[in-house]
């Protein structure tokens, strides 16, 4: 706002959380430029930002070690040496959805397709029901799935869209890489799920499937397929870790902004759930995570890094 | 501390205008939107029902912090006897509705807005907006209390700022 407002301390409510894919191939993190889009709009992040909502309890740490370089008798430090670099960080989503879920968990997160009765159980779900091909026309948001098998789908119900699964290996998953694939398995429905491009329905007309929201991955390509889905399930042991490009958001009372980013986050901890009080004796069940920072270079100097903090003035 | 203060009024009479049109009282033969400041206004026997009464309780000064800090304790009075063509027996309804205005009003991001010093109105000038945000909490809402047929409740929301140099 002025001059003024530099001496004072933001002021703080929460903080806002959002994700953006790291491309698991390449090891390409997405970079956020503050420069650039430090004034967005919290509701409207740039592309490819994707909004988490507030989170709580967020607590950042630095495992950096600076020691001292001596010489002589008896020994002066000298000057001083950066010996390791890190940084953790810890918080907990204020809400609960696929996204939340997953990079809570860390590792892969599975999707729960629906079954037929009577296949035989798993801990993740059994057998699915065979998916339903997309017809063209399909978009991010409307899936073109034709009248009859519109029928088997319904209005709330959760939908997981990706391509059949080939005995292909390494990173899999449209738009965001959900697993690694060790060996090759038999599960036709193997991508679908674990991948992380979901979505609801919000209503069903002549053949098509409207989502409440667009898919992770974008328009969805002819090899894709939809399945059904009840709920989302991850497991303690699992071994891959989920990584993701992050960027936290503190807004201060007098416009300014306090921005951290962290190109490549993994999770550090295993899968638990922070329990805070709620009103009328209720717990409430909060996705909690703790992180590790990964080194990206700046393509300004080639400093090796893990985080950027900004601070954009009002 | 009078500039934090007439700026939270206008930003609520803003938003509850913009929410609830219908929400109005008429004070002196003119119609406005159902707020007003108690000190600002003509004393009365008796509180103006279904209208939003705001009156300023407690200062604190945070002489510490790099500009001084000013937290302003707002309580919000208000109250229903319901209507007269429901015989009253819509005063709870009302005294919800009333809440839900209050809490869309006092918690609708954003919860701060600029400062602005209102007193060059009373002599013509505009409004000036000065170099610093007034901000504030969630509204607390206080308990139900009930004077025959009527309903009422107190709320009330702290309200920052910093003391700007040459301030009132």
């Amino acid at each position: 706002m002025s001059e003024t407002m530099d001496v004072v301390s933001p002021a703080i409510r929460r903080v806002r959380a959002y994700f953006a894919p790291v491309n698991r191939a390449t090891g390409a993190p997405t970079i956020f430029d503050p420069a650039q889009s430090g004034a967005f709009s919290l509701d409207a992040p740039p592309a490819p930002w994707i909004d988490l909502g507030w989170i709580k309890n967020f607590k950042r740490t630095s495992g950096t070690k600076i020691d001292a370089v001596r010489t002589g008798a008896p020994s002066v430090t000298q000057k001083q040496a950066r010996t390791d670099i890190d940084a953790t960080l810890e918080f907990a989503f204020e809400s609960w959805s696929k996204l939340q879920l997953s990079l809570a968990c860390g590792t892969q997160q599975m999707n729960l397709l629906k079954t037929a009765n009577g296949v035989t159980s798993a801990g993740s779900g059994g057998t699915a029901i065979a998916a339903t091909p997309l017809l063209t026309g399909s978009t991010a948001s409307v899936l073109q799935v034709g009248t009859d098998a519109a029928a088997a789908f319904s209005v709330g119900e959760l939908v997981a869209v990706d391509v059949d699964y080939a005995s292909t290996t390494g990173f899999v998953g449209s738009g965001v890489s959900g697993a690694y694939v060790k060996a090759a398995l038999t599960d036709v429905d193997y991508i679908r799920r674990i991948t992380l491009n979901v979505a609801r329905i919000a209503a069903i007309h002549s053949g098509t499937l409207t989502l409440e929201a667009p898919l992770l991955a974008g328009a969805p390509t002819s090899a894709m397929k939809v399945s059904a889905m009840t709920g989302f399930c991850d497991r303690e042991g699992s071994t891959f870790f989920q990584e993701w490009s992050a960027l936290f958001v503190g807004e201060g009372q007098q416009g300014e902004r306090v921005i951290w980013h962290y190109p490549r986050l993994q999770s550090l901890a295993g899968v638990a759930e922070a329990v805070a009080a709620s009103s009328g004796g209720y717990e409430a069940l909060r996705l909690a995570g703790a992180y590790r920072a990964l080194p990206v270079k700046d393509a300004v100097d080639g400093e090796t890094v893990v985080c950027f903090r900004s601070y954009v003035a009002a | 501390m009078q500039n934090a203060k007439d700026t939270f009024y206008e930003v609520m009479k803003s938003r509850l205008a913009a929410l609830d049109p219908d929400r109005t009282i008429v004070v002196r033969g003119a119609t406005r939107p159902a707020i007003l400041v108690e000190a600002n206004e003509l004393a009365l026997e008796d509180p103006l029902p279904d209208c939003f009464r705001l009156r300023w309780l407690g200062v604190t000064v945070d002489a510490q912090s790099a500009l001084p800090l000013v937290t302003q304790r707002c309580e919000i009075a208000y109250e229903t006897a319901g209507t007269a063509i429901n015989s009253g027996m819509d005063r709870g309804r009302i005294l919800s509705a009333l809440d839900a205005d209050l809490a869309q009003i006092v918690n609708a991001a954003p919860q701060s807005a600029v400062k602005t010093n209102y007193a060059g109105l009373a002599f013509g000038q505009p409004a000036v907006a000065m170099k610093t945000n007034v901000w504030w909490s969630d509204v607390a809402f206080g308990a139900v209390t009930q004077s025959g047929a009527t309903l009422a409740r107190t709320a009330t929301v702290d309200v920052m700022s910093y003391q700007e140099a040459g301030e009132l």
